[in-house]
């Protein structure tokens, strides 16, 4: 997974560079919008992550070009701006995530992995969520090496909250992901195929309740 | 009366005082116009009946035939007199008196008008407990000295023809005088328009707005002031977007070299060739930490504040949807603290600026993070009031040690810290709270949980949208 960093300070750059590689990333960096533009022209990545304050062209620049170029790499904005302004038109223009400095490294890690694979699960058949591991064609289920069998519904839950691990996943949002097969099914069948994920998962899979919220999948239960 | 209207005038609008001032003059204007149409309208009246008096008479003098011996024979035949008499409203009188005052004819003691000068002469008297209007016309009737003949007749029909005239007058001066004031009613409602629509503009604006005045229609005698109003409102919006633009570069300078800092002591800490200096490494992380959260604090309380809220982006926008944000975001740190945090929302749109509201959330369910021990349980509510006024509502509810009630007038001060606080809190997150919902002008009140366990805040707004 190759990763380009576009920030112009170079301490967090170094600092982001370092730990993104320890995580297993291929990292690379350009300290300008400019530079970062020439790279992409040069090669590809999986995911850029942009500083919206640089010289020259800022962030803002660099992404609205980038979408209409038809580069659809995902964006993952980190930037000391907090300001809504600020974080609306960054997504308006199509980034895909925004993180606020300062942040810790395994934060930052997480939503990488998260956003490369939201970005591949279109194209890429397998899902790795820590130990949890989902062929989408082929609808087999693994944790760590054992294979887990299971229904249509329980499945369709898990895929739901697979591509859209570390998000909270509305209760309503599930229900639709079953409802197609049968009507009338509740929010609390939701509740019932997903206790029943988590004993056929096992505890090292983590499906968190947020209450009144819904579901999220993390990559590690602890 | 300009001292009364002076002294009322404080609190009197316009209109009214346009109104008083033109519609007291005017009445007592058209009053007099009564009077005087009146007084004009009778003159010619009591001209035309004073002269048909006098015909009579002189045609009573030509019934005087004087004699050869100086002697005056008067002789009127009884089908004259009941000609003369004849009249169905007045009683008519006549008097001939001979130029030596002998009496020749007519109704004795008859008053004879005698002003010297006029001929035939007029008068208003008594006779017979009646007011009667005579004429006397003297006439040489061939002897020295000259006869008086007098005709008398009562005032009725004048009275009624000057009471037919009156109410004609008063009729058509009640509908002129009508007339006019429905016009002064209507010419200063319609010239105070575009001051009313100018009122009703500024009553719609919200407190944040600083958009310029529309200064279409409103008259000259106002622009100064909508141009004074319109530089004060551009004045306040640089100051304020100057504020924020300078807030934004500080949290850019504070917090680019805070993460540079403190991934680079996240890295040492894994280094194994740093595994000695581990320790204090992480004790620089965690003071790093909150340098950043402080300095976040004091920046979110800047924005909060008044110069700088003026301009931030008051919009309509659903709480729920803010609850669920926070919760979403703020769940990582619920999960490392083993606390079981929940929404418990329902819609309620309000007009605010999400970006702060989301601050007051965030700040709210960190201190309840923070205080709850392990095992507890936060709680995000909002909704709207089920009592009327209905009011939109955010609180967050725990069940950790709560605020004593002495404690929560104090803890919304900056950098205030309830005794036997632990945490590393900086004091700042109640303060932004209620900077925050006075920029709302939401109420923020600060009571316990559930069967009194806990704390719960809430913010009230003054409204909800529908």
């Amino acid at each position: 997974m190759r990763i380009l960093i576009i920030e112009d300070d170079a301490l967090v750059a170094d600092g982001m560079r370092r730990g993104l590689s320890q995580s297993g990333f291929a990292v690379d960096h350009v300290a300008s919008a400019e530079l970062a533009e020439a790279a992409l022209t040069q090669e590809n990545f999986d995911l850029l992550l942009v500083d919206l304050g640089l010289p020259g062209a800022d962030g803002f620049d660099l992404v609205r070009r980038l979408r209409r170029g038809g580069n659809s790499a995902p964006v993952l904005i980190v930037t000391a701006r907090d300001a809504l302004a600020d974080r609306v038109s960054a997504l308006d223009l199509g980034a895909d995530d925004y993180l606020v400095k300062p942040f810790a490294l395994p934060e930052l890690a997480a939503r990488c992995r998260a956003l490369i694979r939201r970005s591949k699960s279109s194209s890429n058949s397998d899902l790795t969520i820590g130990p949890l591991r989902l062929d989408i064609a082929r609808r087999e289920t693994r944790v760590h090496a054992r294979t887990v069998d299971l229904t249509r519904r329980e499945w369709a839950i898990l895929e739901c909250l697979a591509l859209h691990a570390g998000q909270v996943v509305a209760k309503d949002r599930l229900q639709q992901a079953i409802s197609s097969w049968e009507d009338g099914i509740t929010t609390n069948a939701v509740e019932v195929y997903i206790s029943r994920l988590r004993g056929k998962l096992g505890d090292d899979v983590g499906i968190r309740t947020v209450r009144g919220l819904g579901y999220r999948l993390d990559e590690s239960a602890a | 009366m300009s001292a009364a209207l002076n002294a009322a005038a404080g609190s009197m609008t316009i209109r009214r005082r346009l109104l008083l001032i033109l519609l007291a003059p005017l009445t007592l204007l058209l009053s007099l116009g009564i009077a005087l149409d009146y007084a004009a309208g009778t003159a010619p009246i009591d001209a035309a009946f004073d002269q048909a008096l006098a015909n009579e008479a002189l045609a009573i003098a030509a019934q005087l035939h004087p004699q050869t011996d100086g002697s005056i024979e008067f002789n009127l035949p009884a089908q004259a007199i009941e000609v003369l008499r004849a009249d169905k409203d007045d009683a008519v009188y006549y008097l001939v008196l001979g130029p030596d005052g002998t009496f020749l004819g007519g109704d004795h003691g008859l008053p004879v008008v005698d002003d010297g000068k006029a001929n035939p002469a007029f008068r208003t008297a008594q006779f017979g407990g009646h007011t009667i209007r005579a004429a006397t016309y003297r006439v040489a009737a061939g002897a020295p000295g000259k006869v008086a003949v007098t005709v008398a007749e009562t005032t009725r029909k004048r009275a009624h023809a000057r009471r037919r005239m009156l109410t004609g007058i008063i009729l058509s001066d009640i509908v002129q005088l009508a007339g006019i004031l429905a016009l002064v009613w209507l010419g200063v409602r319609m010239g105070l328009r575009p001051l009313l629509s100018l009122r009703a503009q500024i009553d719609k604006r919200s407190a944040q707005d600083l958009a310029p005045l529309d200064e279409t229609g409103v008259p000259g005698e106002v622009q100064p002031l909508t141009h004074a109003l319109n530089r004060l409102f551009a004045t306040v919006r640089a100051t304020s977007q100057g504020q924020l633009q300078f807030l934004a570069n500080a949290a850019h300078q504070l917090r680019t070299p805070l993460a540079g800092l403190q991934t680079q002591m996240e890295l040492l800490i894994q280094d194994p060739a740093a595994a000695q200096l581990r320790a204090p490494l992480k004790g620089m992380l965690d003071g790093s930490r909150r340098l950043g959260h402080t300095a976040n604090q004091l920046l979110a309380l800047a924005r909060a504040e008044p110069t700088a809220a003026a301009a931030a982006d008051f919009a309509e926008f659903d709480l729920r949807d803010l609850a669920e944000e926070v919760v979403a975001k703020q769940f990582d740190l619920a999960l490392q603290r083993h606390i079981d945090l929940g929404v418990e929302a329902s819609s309620a749109r309000v007009n605010g600026s999400a970006w702060l509201l989301r601050e007051v959330l965030a700040n709210l369910v960190d201190n309840a993070l923070t205080y709850t021990p392990a095992d507890g349980r936060v709680t995000v509510r909002c909704g709207k009031t089920i009592a009327e006024p209905v009011q939109a509502f955010i609180e967050v509810e725990d069940d950790g040690p709560g605020i004593a009630p002495e404690q929560r007038a104090r803890v919304v001060e900056r950098f205030y810290r309830a005794p036997g606080t632990s945490g590393d809190g900086c004091g700042l997150g109640l303060a932004i709270v209620a900077e925050i919902a006075r920029a709302h002008r939401a109420v923020l009140s600060i009571g316990s949980g559930a069967h009194d366990v806990g704390a719960r805040v809430r913010v009230t707004f003054p409204a909800a949208l529908e």
